[in-house]
């Protein structure tokens, strides 16, 4: 892994789930790590140029924030499959979505103010993809949801 | 749900994309929603211990950071072991998220895990464990061949400078 380096790791760790709320979070960082401040700002800088960092900033739980989240799965045929990701990825409630190796090879998550919000616009993809096998597999239970990967 | 202020939804639409990476990155956001750095900070400080905030800080591409493959891997569990499996499977470190979804008569799988590890063999080799450990047998493996969309949701119309 020549991009990064053991500080960048431990740089890496600390700021995915403990970045700090405080005036100056990036020399509570140095302060702890034993670096300057502008070190670990250089750092935080090149690892997000370097695509490792995707974005810092909050993720919430849509359903605090009046929302509701789904995951959908489509059945798409090969030939199919540019104008049926462009049409559903034209949803900016549609955050993800993959091509996965299986009968239903579309998989992707939605997030509305409400389900009926949710089920007209799938009703909508399919009329315009001619696409009808969506499947819409809210979540009944929460059991784990981490985004903390130990470098 | 959670009554939120319009000062806290303007918060919330400021912190939803990327912030700065700069040395006073919420003075900066402070001053673009005309509070103070303080009370920003106070009041990111109330979203996260209400619970609105799930988690603040970095998010990464892990197919860039040691984790290159990652499967969903959907499990078939008796309706009655759902509660035990799922928190047996939660309790693995490899498995990022953990959910139960209602099964369909197309699709009939009820609990929905993600595993990332360093290749595909790794990520076979962790369900074959969960499904040792959970005596689930009935499970299919959906391995990612092409990201389509990845952003983080917009819940609230950002502030205009």
């Amino acid at each position: 892994m020549p991009l990064m380096d053991d500080i960048d790791r431990a740089v890496l760790n600390r700021i995915q789930s403990d970045f700090p709320i405080t005036s100056r979070p990036y020399l509570s960082i140095a302060n702890d790590i034993g670096l300057s401040e502008t070190d670990v700002l250089n750092r935080v800088v090149r690892l997000k140029e370097a695509g490792i960092i995707r974005r810092i900033g909050g993720n919430f739980f849509p359903g605090k924030l009046g929302f509701v989240s789904t995951l959908c799965a489509a059945k798409v045929p090969e030939d199919k499959i540019s104008l049926f990701a462009e049409t559903v990825n034209h949803y900016p409630g549609v955050t993800h979505n993959y091509q996965r190796d299986n009968n239903f090879n579309i998989w992707f998550t939605f997030i509305a103010p409400s389900m009926e919000e949710i089920e007209s616009n799938l009703e909508k993809i399919s009329k315009e993809t001619g696409i009808t096998d969506i499947l819409n597999l809210p979540a009944t239970k929460l059991f784990k949801v981490k985004a903390h990967f130990d470098l | 749900m959670i009554n939120l202020t319009e000062l806290e939804k303007k918060i919330i639409a400021s912190i939803q994309g990327d912030i700065p990476i700069t040395e006073r990155p919420f003075l900066e956001i402070a001053q673009r929603l005309g509070v103070t750095e303080e009370t920003l900070l106070e009041k990111l400080q109330g979203l996260s211990d209400k619970g609105v905030i799930r988690r603040f800080g970095a998010t990464l591409r892990h197919q860039k950071s040691g984790f290159e493959a990652n499967a969903m891997v959907a499990w078939k569990v008796r309706e009655e072991q759902v509660d035990a499996v799922g928190e047996n499977m939660a309790s693995f470190r490899e498995v990022s998220h953990c959910y139960r979804r209602e099964p369909t008569d197309q699709w009939p799988y009820n609990i929905y895990t993600m595993v990332h590890a360093k290749d595909e063999e790794s990520c076979r080799e962790i369900a074959r464990r969960l499904s040792a450990e959970t005596s689930v047998d009935t499970y299919t493996l959906l391995f990612s061949r092409k990201e389509l969309k990845k952003t983080s949701m917009q819940y609230f119309p950002t502030v205009e400078n």
